[in-house]
Parts: structure tokens; C-alpha cells; sequence
């Protein structure tokens, strides 16, 4: 590549980042579900003629990782016989490695009559047809059970919408209009993303802005290397047990993961993993690659726009039909709780070699869902409410509250909105430090909110990530963080507390009390090397009481003249013994 | 003596910028004070006295004020407490909960501006329609902020739950509070942001509260100050609306200040363009640290309901200027992939780029461009600086050429050619990226970089003509001079927009209307003089996001309204995103409504004959597209005269600017004395 311009490549890959960040916009902006426009459960990626990644904008890190391999298994299918102004469709998990809600569009883009690259979003659909509403499903034993699929049609054909596919789409998803909705804000970002690789094709050159690409892809892996090999060479091995499948609560389902780094290379090893699942927890291949190279490419250069360059030093052995390669049809459309597994595996991996990008373990997914669905107690709705728990604590602070751990941007909503949309009053949401676990450096708190319902007819679909290994583990002598659960009607004779997954429980009458408490993180470091100042903030703020902070952090505080102060001479004593 | 002058007075980082100008001529005169931080009033006074001008000669002062937004990025402020709904004090610290750059495992939201400690919860509760389901307690509120006073609270801000739809218990607590400390300064939701959404709102009453006691502070000071000399004329605060406020107003809601800096330029750019017969333009600020844009589309300038500041969120309308770290002083650097970067890191004023010589080691655009030839290292700052040019070409040699193995001339031009790139990735967000073309706008370019860059990006983008105005680097302030009073209302009411809710919509909008325009009112406007503005935020049903439309004056019943607003809106929507069904199902979520009190445009002196005398000088500047160097005329802008015409390669000097005229560019200097610069032939 000897008359590379330098200059030139680094506008043209500015350029398809800003043409990525558009499209997520317009997707944003124009979306008719809140999965989309709330949850942010898509991305956006542009690739080259052959499906490699020339750039993202992520919400969920996991869907631009894996969407090449479900480009190149469209090349494959047609044999490259694409028209301008096509828009094809795709959401079979064996291509898109998630699961079957999670929708693909994708275009091909056009310059002077010659295919140059293609632009993709992956969104989570209001809806797919399938069981459940939502796309929801923690128990189904096949595939088929869980929606239309969808592999590679041309959903717009040469620019004429293909009308027999929309209505057919139309006539299998509960809630149409917001469906197509979605897709319409699909194609529309898709059309623009297009338009500005033929705007800058048009400026540059096709031939120009391919190998600059070409080469910013090789650049970026020889910086992922330097990256690597900075790493101290060897195996690291971990592996988490979860508790059921959805269908069959005696099994075992072992997640195991062994990082071998060699000089400048990783080779991801996840031999020893159980067998495909009969429920819908196994994660496809293309995700199971996507997560882990999401997450090296997180802990070693967390900044950087993602390319393909950042992942051809990874290598990845996995077993063939086991719970993170299944064969097809196994059913997936619960795949989002070994992603999260994955991730937790990897910070357990390199919290001590890369201190700097990698926290202590995150709070285990917990949530619940509110919905209506018989009209006779009135409008129908269906309520997702992400709140999220405490992250692991980092080598240098307390971890944060409220933050989505690992797999991407997903902001919470906000009382005023949710409590105008829906038929629910919420009473408090405070943060419940105890959830946290301690350490020098405490892992976030849980968060406590109690939802109201104010009329009849109300249902409730519980999610919990409740494995039996802890995922929220702490670091280097840090306490873990306790796992999120559910109680109705607290502190009332009618009390029920709820620690595990159910897909549906109700009706509840109104004016029942749903409290919802999210877990904690993983503390880091020794709570007995935690800075008594620190732990005195934490019981001036209410974080932590008295008797606590003596038992656990060896620090004792006393009253004096109406404020709080560390006894000095006390804490050592303590921390002496 | 008849009051005949009006000033404005606008804060920067390094200097204060001070305009006059006669109100009948519209001759101006200019000064520049340095910007102390801890001596801003006097400097203030030194600045408006060094014109040599009787203060009763002054009819009017302008002032765009940076006090607020410095004490608030560098977070020294007030000691704020917060009384807030039983159950909720937690919202200010938990955020929303989002993490933006989604590879950062270790991401952190920024710390509560109130600790936890100073959260304090009163019994009472609203419903979203404003129903009160819960009474408020006042004597939990006497209790409360006696606690907070006694841990030594400054400042008290009130954010109760639904306060947007009824205020009752917000005004209840601020009157009993102010009834036992009547000087405690006390920041209520309801009149900062009457928007849903309780983080947003909480975070923004906060921010007021915190910020409030040091911006009234300064303003009593200078009040007092200019009382003193005899002033008694108004003190007019720029907000960041692009409108004015009185300075007690502006010390209530020091918030709505917060953006007042880029908010001149921009109000400047829509009075300039006006005139000269331009209904779009692209305004472009270049300073030292930042590259500021904002869009005038079809005379109207594109705004916004929300913004960010020091990683928190501010609700109100403000000017929609986009900010990227590209100025004057930004660094360039190589990055792990050996890619050239030029910022957001810069070398600011000090030590400021490696030419000024100041102990700067990182090269700066404006290193790169001396290398280039396009400044003069004898000449900058009309002569009153000079320029180290070895240490400029060293730096980028060592720096960037080496490395990359590139002569020192294209990597200057490379690290000018990316600055150019992210300028123009800026201003491709807010036109294309809204449906928006280009090439049916002109450029303005002010600030003290804005000629350097504005042809490149103008060429990278299309647009077909750039204007350089008379002293550009204190345009801002400048533009000032042509603000009007302006005062907004906003409310959430959440509704099916059709016929059947639209009677619970025009009640509020006729309420709004009515506070607008007494506000207005009460800065001396007659009412009939008074221009009001009615807005609503609609969306489809089912949407998140809302657009804003205007609501023309003659539409005055609701079926007019429930037609033309529609009509806009599918539009709009149709412009923006390529799709928007017209029949169906719309909702309305905010009501806004804008007073304005005209103040009387200033007029814009035509220049005569040149200042000077021309004297013929040229240098060798480097021009990629033509391939090296070229022999360049260069020209001092004072020499030229009302319709003289440049080709480039040529390059105007003045004070505080050079204007670089690329080849296959023209420039002609109009009769005001603005550079209008196009690619020749056209």
C-alpha cells in the first residue's frame, strides 16, 4: 500500500463513522417502539462488498459484532445477485446469533451500477409473531415457537416495496402499526446511510475509499495486536453455572471460558460448555464470537470506532451444538443471559491485567415487566421498564448505580413519563445500598422502586438472571454484589417474594404493590482498606449505618455534637486486630 | 445630552469584547479589555469608560456573561439543598442510567451536585393531570430546610413530582420558606423548566440554584457599580435563547444564561443576513478552542429544548449550536493506528500553539497553517505578536511528518485538512443529516480563525458563497447589539392532538401566552409592541420524539390550529426522516410560547473610500489542490475599497483575522465593507 494517503483515508473513515451516527439518529428520532427509541436495542453498521466492518454505531454492542457474519451469509444465499435499491431481511438466530426479535435490515449500496458496500440496522421488534407478545418467551423447545423467520427476502425489491411480504408481516404481528413503524425507520436510516457512501464515492472514487478503508482495517489490527501482546502471555479460565433453562430446572448449564493469549494473538477456547439446552438460553455462534470480541476490543481500546481490524488476532474454538453453538432449530430467545455471562467471564479473566478498563463483577439482570392484555379492565398495554442495579467496582472508585453493566446504552425512564402512559402510580425509587457489595472501593447499590397499580387486570412477567454461581463477584478480596428479587404487596400480610424467573403471574387487583429491587456489584479490594472517610460520607449519605461499617470495614464513627466523625484512635485498634 | 450609543460587552476566555455603536449612523467603535477572572466588574468598567464617551450618552448596555457557565464547569458554585418529593430524593444522583460510550466497562456518571445528605423529602404528591393526592406538610418543609441551613446550605432548590402540571405545592413550599428567610435564594422547578421528565427538571433546577447566588452577586456588583457612575439606563443580559433579559430576571434564572456566549454570533448572523438578503446561512464562530455552529433556515434560527452542560442536562430553549473541539489552538496528534487526529485537546491561550512561543510543544492548526504560509509570522495580530516559524515546522516535523514519513508541508496541510473534515462532519449534522442542502446556503465566518478555514469547508460541502463581516473576531459581541427582549413559557401537557382534547390545549396556550407577554411587558414594552410566538411539540402516536411547530398568528380557533399544525408537522417529518403518513393519529406534549420586545435594529454604516493606502506585497503560501506553493498577493483588509475584487490565491489581513482566498475562489468587498467570497465564474 505504498501511495496510501494518509490524510485522505482518515476523512474517509471519520466520514462512515458520522454516516453511522446519522442513521442511529434517524432511527432514534422516527421509531415507533420504545425498545428502539427508549432501550436503544439496535445498531448500525456499515460494511464493505464482502460483509467486513468498516464502521458502527452501537447500542447494544453485541448486534454490529455479529451482523457481518449475517451479511455474508445473504451474499452467500443469493450469490451476490443484488439490485440497487434493494432492502433485504433477516432475523434467523443461526445467521444473526441473537434472537429471532432482533430484526436485521440491511442494504446494498450502490455506486456507478457496482456493488460498494452495505448498510445494516439490527432493532428489536415490538413484535415477531411467535408465543408470546413481545417476542418475550423463557420456555419455548424449538425455534419455531418463537416467530416468523425471516432469511435474506427482499422486503424491498429494486426499490418497489415488496407488498406481499409487508402484508404478510402485517397479518402475523400483534401490533402492526408499530411494526411497520420500526421498519420504515429501518429503511429510511438504511437509505441515508446509502446515500452518503454514493456522496463520498462521488467525491473520492469508489476505488479510493475501498482501499483507504482496506487500509485503516490493517492499521487497526496491527494496533490490536501491540495491544495484545502488551498483555503477559498465558491461559486464563473461568465458568459460570445457570440455574435453569426455562424448561428444565434439574439441568446443569455450564458456561466455561479459557483465554489463551500468545504473543500477540487470543484464542478464545469455550470447550467444556454444556450441551445445546432444551430451553431457549443458547446463544448462536455468531453472538457467542460477537460478545467476546466486543468485550477484548472494550478492555483494550475502549475508545476506538470498531472495525474488522479490531477482531483477526482472535481465534475461537467453539464445541459444535453445545449451549453457545447450538445446531438450528434449537430455540434462543432467551440468549441475552449468557451474553451477559460472557462478559462477566471476561472481567474475571482481566481485572488484574487491565485494571483500568475492567470492573469487578455487574449486577445480575433483573426485571419486570407490567402488562394488560384482556381489554375488558381496559386499554391493553404491555410496560418494560429497565432498571438497572449496581456496577463492579473499579480499581480506583466505588462502582456506579443505575448503569447498564456490559452490553450496551439503555437509558431508564423516566416516573412523570411512565406514570402518564400507563396505569401505574410509582411510590418511591431510592437506591438499596445494601445490595452492593463491600470493598476499599464498594460495588454499585441496587435500586429499590415500587410500582402501584391503579387499576384491575394487571399481570407481571419477572426476569431474573439467577444463576447459581453469583455473577456480581468481587475482586481481590471485595464482597459480591446480592442478587435482585421481587416482592408484592411488601410488608403486608399478602407479602410474596419472588427470586426467580416467571413468565407470567396475575391478574393482581388494584392497588397492589409490585417492589422491584435490583442487585449490586462486585466490591474491589478489601472493605478493611477502605478509606474511613469514605465510610464516614457513607453513613452521613445513609449508605451504611453504625454497626456496619465496625463489623465490615473495621471503622468506627461516633456522634459529636450533632455530627458524625471518625474515631481515629478506635479504627486503628480495629483494623489492628 | 441626548443618549445616542449602545454598547455590548461580551465575556471570553482571554479577552472582553466591547462594541459601540451609534445608534443613528451604526459606526462602530472597539475594545478589548483582558478577562480576570476574579476582577470581571472593574474590568467591565474599564473597558466601557476607555471609550472616552459620557455615560449619559449611553442609551442601552448589552452584556453576554460567562460568570455562570465558568462557575459551573469548573463546579464552584453555591451549597445547594434539595427538598424534593418523599420517595424520589435519589433521582438526582441515579441519572437516567445510560452508557455512551458503550465500550467503556468502567464508564461513570459525573458526581450529584447535591450530596445525598441534602436531599431532603417532604410528604405531599401530584398526579400527572395535577390532581393533588397528597397534601403538602409545610411543617416538614420549616423542619427540612432548618436542617439543611444548619448544615450550611446556600442555596435551596424545589423539584416536587408533576410540578409541570401544577404547581401549587412547589409555590406553597418557596412562599413558606420566604416567608421565614426572605433572602435565602430559593430555585422552584416550575419556573425553571415546566417540563416533564424528573431527572431532566431536577438537574436543572440544581443547576440554577447552584449557580444562582455567584451570577447575582456579580450582577448587584455591577449594577452598583454602574449606578455609581450615574448609569441609569437598562442592563440587558444575553440568554441563551438568543434573546434579552433585565439583570434581575437574569439573577433569578441565571440558567437561561448559560449559552449566552455562542448566542450573539448567532443573533448577529440572522440581523447581518437579513439585511443582506440571505434567508439561509451556516454561521461558523472559530475560536481558540472550539469550532461553534448554528443553522438559520429560512430566516429563523434552528433551536433546541435541551442541552448539556459539564455532562449534565439543562432543560430550555436555547440556540442550537454544536460545538466541536476544533479551533485555532486544537492539537494534532497521531492515534494508536498512527491516524492524524487534531483535537479536542487544545493548547488554548496558554501555552497556546508552538509558534507563539510561549512554551507550547504541541503543533496547533494554527502552527500548521503558519507552516503553510497562510499567516504571517511578522504580521499576527496586525504585527502586535510574532510568530515562531522554526518552532512551528519543528514541532509538526517531529510530531507528525517523521512518523508518518510525509514532508512537513503535507502534514500541515493534512492536520488543516482534518480540522476542515470535523468542521464540516459538524455542519453536515445539521443540514443534511435534516434534509437540508448546502449548496443553498451561504457561510458566515467569524471569530478569530473563521477566514482560515471557511472556503475549505465551504468547498468541501458546496456552499456557494462565504461572507467574512466587518471586525469579525468581535462579532459576537457585535450581535449583541441587535438582540431583543425576549421571554419563554413552556409547559408539558400530554394529549391526543384532534378535536375532541384540543379545548384543554388552548386555555394553557392562551395562559402562556399571557405570562409571556407580561414578562415583556414589564421590561417598559407596550403591548402592542410586543410579538408573541406559539409553538407545540407533536409527535406521532407511538413516537418518543417530538418536532416543534410553529403555530402561524392567524390561526386562532382550534380548527385552524388542528389543520396547519398538522400540515407542518407531516412536513417536516417528511423532510427530515423520507416518510410521514398525514392521517394518522398525532400527540401533543409541549406548549410553548415566546414574547419578544423588540428593540430597535441598529443600522449598518456603509464604508467610503479605504482607510489606507494599498502597498503591494506578496508571499509563497502552499495550496494542495494546486500542487505547492504558489506566489500569493496578500492585502491589508483596511486598503480595500467598496466593490474592489480579489482572485485568489490571495490572502486579507486585518487586526484580528486572515481570510485566506484559495485558488478558484474570488473575493469582493461589498458596501458595508463584508468579504464575500465565491469559486470564480459563478
Amino acid at each position: 500500500m505504498a501511495n496510501i494517503d494518509v490524510v485522505l483515508t482518515e476523512i474517509i473513515r471519520n466520514r462512515l463513522v458520522a454516516a453511522t451516527e446519522e442513521m442511529a439518529k434517524t432511527l432514534i428520532l422516527t421509531a415507533y417502539n420504545p425498545l428502539l427509541y427508549e432501550v436503544q436495542d439496535f445498531s448500525i453498521t456499515i460494511m464493505s462488498a464482502e460483509g467486513d466492518m468498516w464502521a458502527e454505531t452501537p447500542g447494544v454492542i453485541v448486534f454490529s459484532q455479529a451482523f457481518p457474519d449475517a451479511v455474508k451469509a445473504g451474499i452467500r444465499r443469493w450469490e451476490g445477485r443484488f439490485e440497487e435499491g434493494d432492502v433485504m431481511i433477516v432475523n434467523d438466530p443461526f445467521e444473526t446469533g441473537t434472537h429471532i426479535s432482533d430484526t436485521n435490515i440491511y442494504m446494498p449500496a450502490y455506486y456507478d451500477g457496482r456493488l460498494i458496500a452495505f448498510c445494516g440496522i439490527a432493532a428489536h421488534w415490538a413484535d415477531i409473531g411467535g408465543k408470546s407478545p413481545g417476542g418475550w418467551c423463557p420456555d419455548t423447545t424449538d425455534m419455531y415457537q418463537e416467530g416468523m423467520c425471516f432469511r435474506h427476502q427482499k422486503i424491498v425489491a429494486a426499490g418497489k416495496k415488496n407488498d406481499a411480504l409487508w402484508d404478510f408481516i402485517s397479518d402475523n404481528v400483534r401490533v402492526p402499526i408499530i411494526v411497520k413503524g420500526d421498519l420504515e425507520a429501518q429503511i429510511a436510516a438504511c437509505r441515508q446511510g446509502v446515500a452518503r457512501l454514493q456522496a463520498l464515492c462521488g467525491k473520492y472514487g469508489p476505488e479510493v475509499v475501498r482501499s483507504a478503508m482496506d487500509y485503516v482495517i490493517q492499521e487497526t489490527d496491527k494496533a490490536m495486536r501491540r495491544e495484545v501482546a502488551k498483555l503477559p502471555e498465558g491461559e486464563y479460565a473461568a465458568s459460570i453455572r445457570l440455574d435453569s433453562d426455562g424448561v428444565n430446572p434439574d439441568g446443569e448449564f455450564l458456561v466455561c471460558l479459557n483465554v489463551d493469549v500468545q504473543k500477540d494473538r487470543i484464542k478464545f477456547s469455550l470447550n467444556g460448555s454444556s450441551p445445546t439446552a432444551q430451553g431457549p438460553i443458547n446463544l448462536p455462534a455468531p453472538c457467542t464470537r460477537g460478545i467476546l470480541a466486543s468485550s477484548i476490543k472494550g478492555l483494550l481500546m475502549p475508545f476506538d470506532p470498531c472495525n474488522a481490524g479490531h477482531t483477526l488476532c482472535l481465534e475461537f474454538e467453539l464445541p459444535p451444538a453445545s449451549i453457545i453453538n447450538p445446531l438450528r432449530p434449537a430455540p434462543t430467545d432467551s440468549y441475552g443471559y449468557i451474553v451477559e455471562c460472557l462478559m462477566e467471564l471476561m472481567f474475571r479473566c482481566f481485572a488484574n491485567i487491565v485494571p483500568e478498563h475492567c470492573p469487578a463483577g455487574g449486577y445480575q439482570l433483573t426485571g419486570g415487566f407490567i402488562t394488560r392484555t384482556q381489554p375488558e379492565f381496559g386499554k391493553p398495554f404491555i410496560m418494560t421498564d429497565p432498571v438497572h442495579g449496581g456496577n463492579g467496582a473499579t480499581h480506583d472508585g466505588d462502582g456506579p448505580t443505575n448503569q447498564l453493566i456490559g452490553n450496551g446504552d439503555l437509558p431508564n425512564n423516566p416516573v412523570e413519563v411512565t406514570e402518564t402512559r400507563h396505569p401505574v402510580r410509582v411510590d418511591r425509587v431510592e437506591f438499596a445500598p445494601e445490595m452492593g457489595g463491600a470493598g476499599k472501593f464498594n460495588g454499585g447499590k441496587g435500586v429499590r422502586k415500587d410500582y402501584r397499580f391503579l387499576e384491575d387486570g394487571c399481570y407481571s412477567a419477572l426476569v431474573i438472571e439467577n444463576t447459581v454461581d453469583v455473577t456480581a463477584k468481587g475482586v481481590n478480596g471485595g464482597g459480591n454484589g446480592r442478587s435482585g428479587y421481587f416482592v408484592f404487596n411488601p410488608g403486608t400480610p399478602d407479602e410474596q417474594v419472588y427470586t426467580k424467573r416467571i413468565a407470567s403471574i396475575g391478574p393482581f387487583p388494584k392497588g397492589t404493590v409490585f417492589r422491584s429491587t435490583t442487585g449490586g456489584g462486585g466490591g474491589w479490594g478489601s472493605p478493611l482498606e477502605r478509606d474511613p472517610q469514605m465510610v464516614l460520607a457513607d453513613i452521613c449519605n445513609g449508605f451504611t449505618d453504625q454497626a456496619t461499617a465496625r463489623a465490615v470495614c473495621h471503622v468506627a464513627v461516633v456522634e459529636e455534637k450533632g455530627e458524625w466523625i471518625v474515631d481515629q484512635a478506635q479504627t486503628r485498634k480495629l483494623r489492628a486486630a | 445630552m441626548q443618549a445616542k450609543y449602545r454598547v455590548a460587552v461580551d465575556v471570553g476566555g482571554t479577552f472582553m469584547d466591547f462594541v459601540l455603536m451609534d445608534e443613528q449612523t451604526g459606526e462602530i467603535r472597539i475594545e478589548k479589555v483582558a478577562s480576570i477572572s476574579d476582577q470581571l466588574p472593574s474590568q467591565f468598567m474599564k473597558g466601557l469608560t476607555a471609550f472616552g464617551v459620557g455615560i449619559d450618552a449611553i442609551a442601552r448596555i448589552f452584556h453576554g456573561m460567562t460568570v455562570g457557565v465558568n462557575a459551573l464547569i469548573q463546579e464552584r458554585g453555591a451549597k445547594v439543598g434539595l427538598i424534593t418529593t418523599k420517595g424520589f430524593r435519589d433521582v438526582l444522583e441515579m441519572g437516567r442510567g445510560g452508557r455512551k460510550p458503550v465500550y467503556d466497562f468502567v464508564q461513570k456518571g459525573p458526581p450529584p451536585l447535591v450530596e445525598r445528605y441534602l436531599r431532603r423529602e417532604v410528604t405531599e404528591r401530584m398526579s400527572f393531570k395535577g390532581e393533588v393526592l397528597e397534601p403538602i406538610d409545610l411543617n416538614e418543609v420549616d423542619r427540612e430546610v432548618d436542617y439543611l441551613l444548619s448544615k450550611g446550605v446556600e442555596a435551596l432548590a424545589i423539584t416536587f413530582l408533576h410540578a409541570y402540571a401544577h404547581p401549587s405545592h412547589e409555590i406553597a413550599a418557596r412562599d413558606r420558606i420566604l416567608s421565614r428567610y426572605p433572602l435565602l435564594p430559593v430555585s422552584v422547578s416550575h419556573e425553571i423548566a415546566a417540563e416533564w421528565r424528573e431527572y431532566e427538571r431536577t438537574s436543572t433546577t440544581v443547576l440554577n440554584a447552584f449557580i444562582q447566588p455567584i451570577v447575582r452577586g456579580y450582577l448587584d456588583k455591577l449594577q452598583q457599580k454602574l449606578t455609581k457612575i450615574g448609569y441609569q439606563q437598562p442592563l440587558a443580559i444575553m440568554q441563551s435563547n438568543g434573546g434579552v433579559a433585565d439583570a434581575r430576571t437574569a439573577g433569578i434564572k441565571p440558567i437561561r444564561t448559560l449559552m449566552s456566549g455562542p448566542a450573539g454570533g448567532v443573533i448577529g448572523a440572522k440581523f447581518l443576513c437579513s439585511l443582506l438578503g440571505y434567508k439561509n446561512v451556516i454561521c461558523t464562530d472559530v475560536g481558540g478552542t472550539s469550532y461553534d455552529v448554528a443553522i438559520i433556515e429560512d430566516g429563523k434560527i434552528l433551536e433546541r429544548s435541551q442541552t448539556e452542560i459539564a455532562r449534565r442536562p439543562v432543560l430550555g430553549s436555547l440556540i442550537d449550536v454544536i460545538s466541536i473541539g476544533a479551533g485555532g489552538g486544537s492539537i494534532a496528534w497521531l492515534d494508536h493506528r498512527n491516524g492524524l487526529q487534531v483535537g479536542p485537546q487544545s493548547a488554548g491561550a496558554s501555552p497556546g500553539p508552538v509558534c507563539f512561543g510561549r512554551g507550547g510543544t504541541e503543533p496547533t492548526t494554527t502552527d500548521a497553517h503558519l507552516v503553510l504560509g497562510r499567516l504571517d509570522p511578522e504580521y499576527f495580530l496586525g504585527g502586535r505578536m510574532k510568530l515562531d516559524l522554526a518552532g512551528a515546522k519543528k514541532a509538526i516535523e517531529d510530531r507528525i511528518a517523521k512518523p508518518l514519513g510525509i514532508s512537513v508541508e503535507t502534514a500541515a496541510h493534512g492536520i488543516v485538512a482534518i480540522a476542515e473534515t470535523n468542521m464540516a462532519n459538524a455542519i453536515r449534522t445539521k443540514t443534511v443529516a435534516r434534509g437540508l442542502d448546502p449548496r443553498e446556503f451561504v457561510t458566515l465566518a467569524y471569530g478569530g480563525g473563521g477566514g482560515l478555514f471557511a472556503c475549505a469547508v465551504a468547498d468541501e460541502l458546496e456552499v456557494p458563497r462565504v461572507i467574512v463581516p466587518m471586525a469579525p473576531a468581535n462579532f459576537s459581541a457585535w450581535g449583541i447589539l441587535s438582540s431583543d427582549y425576549v421571554e419563554d413559557e413552556v409547559r408539558t401537557k400530554v394529549l391526543p392532538f384532534d378535536s375532541q382534547h384540543i379545548g384543554e390545549t388552548l386555555p394553557i396556550l392562551n395562559e402562556l401566552s399571557e405570562r409571556a407577554v407580561k414578562a415583556v411587558a414589564g421590561y417598559g414594552f407596550a403591548r402592542e409592541d410586543i410579538v408573541l410566538l406559539r409553538r407545540l411539540d407533536l409527535r406521532f402516536e407511538n413516537q418518543e420524539y417530538t418536532i416543534t411547530v410553529d403555530l402561524a398568528p392567524d390561526w386562532q380557533n382550534a380548527e385552524a390550529i388542528l389543520a396547519g399544525a398538522r400540515e407542518q408537522f407531516v412536513q417536516s417529518h417528511l423532510r427530515l426522516y423520507g416518510h410521514g403518513d398525514p392521517s394518522a393519529n398525532l400527540e401533543q406534549v409541549s406548549i410553548r410560547c415566546r414574547a419578544i420586545g423588540r428593540v430597535r435594529a441598529p443600522d449598518i454604516a456603509k464604508i467610503s473610500a479605504p482607510v489606507k493606502a494599498a502597498v503591494p506585497k506578496s508571499r509563497l503560501v502552499y495550496f494542495h489542490n494546486a500542487g505547492g506553493a504558489l506566489d500569493t498577493r496578500i492585502f491589508e483588509r483596511e486598503t480595500l475599497a467598496p466593490g474592489q475584487k480579489l482572485l485568489g490565491p490571495a490572502i486579507v489581513d486585518e487586526w484580528t483575522m486572515t481570510t485566506v482566498v484559495p485558488p478558484g475562489w474570488s473575493c469582493r468587498c461589498d458596501d458595508y465593507g463584508n468579504l464575500i467570497l465565491e469559486p470564480s465564474g459563478r
